[in-house]
């Protein structure tokens, strides 16, 4: 199990910062705590099959490794998850249209990943279609490694993921809102201007921050 | 098979065995639309198995071939013909066989050919793409991808794989000799036991 990490990244020291406090609790209340207990018991997937890791989910779900008895269901539109698996290599036409489910789940979301493709390419490293830093362009919370992992291994990757909810932990999406110029950026470099339009922000009709 | 022979003998086209199922005859580019109409029409290849094209950059043109099948699927027939690479343009046979189609579209965006009269000649597996084909021999894969897709750094506690080697190499080494110096030592000590143990036993 590897944490998504941005040890290596280009980035500024000071986003460096922002981005290594995820260990650090943001519930304090009562209410808040029992809020977080509750909702790592209720995970919501939807099930993004980018590439070969999506035929480890139909077992993953049924009922040899029976998913649902830790509290993760999967669900049929983007808009009632909280969480998207996104199972391989992503082409940047497929980039465009995860970037807009996942603008289009409800929060609080998270992502977790299978296989080593979204960590560093893969074997497809040398592709003229493929990014290989899945974590430039979204926030990843559990990468599961692999290639691909077996289903043990991604309900590991759900434990982990409901521990750090159950105790507060920064999750991906916070980041997101708060690097959203780092994470757009990117996304704007491999895909030019032709990103769908945000469901967060006005970003389609910015240019360099300011609007035109 | 002979029947073909003899009707493409009277087009002035020859037929050329490659392997025991596979034929191949080469075409000017004026002639092909024609003869890939006649090959439908009246040699019964109904069938349009795939469209290839491949890049010979050193003569600067495409080669083009057209892989046609009978019912019967025992033999291939290939209908090859060679287009300039500069300004590359076929006729679309979309008409002939709907699958031709996507082919067309495919290989429009994948080695840049077009092909006037297509109905859909958009995007296909790539969009927005602007730069040149990529299936183009001129374009330099490693160097786009180096570029869009820069590889992970190494994480900040990484260790230098050469240091650690050589340092698990050297304490090997140094582990190897102190273990021949404790043998050689221990044989010395034996050697100075063994004649007064052989005093002894003979006393």
């Amino acid at each position: 199990m590897m944490e998504s990490g941005f040890h290596g990244c280009d980035l500024d020291d000071s986003l460096k910062c922002k981005l290594e406090e995820s260990g650090t609790q943001n519930t304090h209340s009562v209410m808040e705590k029992a809020a977080a207990w509750f909702r790592s018991r209720s995970i919501f997937v939807v099930a993004y099959g980018t590439g070969c890791g999506a035929i480890e989910m139909p077992p993953t779900f049924t009922s040899r490794y029976d998913a649902e008895r830790m509290g993760v269901v999967g669900v049929a539109t983007p808009r009632q998850a909280d969480l998207i698996i996104l199972s391989g290599y992503l082409a940047y036409k497929t980039l465009r249209r995860v970037i807009r489910t996942y603008e289009q789940m409800q929060k609080p979301k998270y992502i977790i990943t299978l296989g080593s493709c979204p960590i560093n390419g893969g074997m497809y490293w040398d592709s003229y279609n493929t990014i290989k830093k899945l974590d430039d362009y979204l926030p990843v919370d559990v990468s599961v490694v692999g290639c691909m992992p077996r289903p043990e291994a991604v309900i590991d990757g759900f434990s982990l993921l409901q521990k750090r909810i159950k105790n507060g932990e920064k999750a991906g999406w916070e980041k997101y809102d708060e690097n959203l110029d780092f994470y757009k950026k990117n996304q704007k470099r491999v895909l030019g201007n032709h990103v769908d339009p945000s469901y967060e922000t006005d970003w389609y009709n910015l240019e360099n921050g300011s609007e035109v | 098979m002979i029947e073909l022979i003899s009707k493409l003998e009277k087009l002035s086209l020859e037929l050329v065995q490659k392997q025991d199922y596979l034929y191949k005859v080469e075409v000017k580019k004026e002639q092909l639309e024609s003869l890939l109409l006649s090959f439908l029409n009246e040699f019964g290849y109904i069938t349009l198995d795939s469209i290839n094209c491949r890049d010979d950059l050193e003569e600067g043109n495409f080669v083009i071939t057209y892989c046609l099948l009978t019912p019967k699927r025992d033999h291939v027939v290939m209908v090859q013909t060679s287009i300039e690479r500069e300004n590359a343009s076929l006729p679309s046979i979309h008409t002939f066989w709907p699958q031709a189609e996507i082919m067309e579209r495919e290989m429009h965006e994948m080695f840049g050919v077009d092909f006037p009269g297509h109905p859909t000649l958009i995007d296909f597996a790539l969009e927005y793409w602007d730069n040149i084909p990529p299936l183009r021999r001129d374009f330099d894969t490693l160097q786009y991808v180096n570029d869009m897709n820069p590889f992970r750094g190494q994480r900040d506690d990484a260790l230098d794989a050469k240091v650690e080697m050589k340092k698990k190499r050297e304490a090997k080494k140094a582990a190897k000799l102190k273990a021949e110096q404790e043998a050689a030592a221990k044989a010395e000590l034996e050697t100075q036991n063994n004649p007064s143990q052989e005093v002894q036993n003979e006393e």
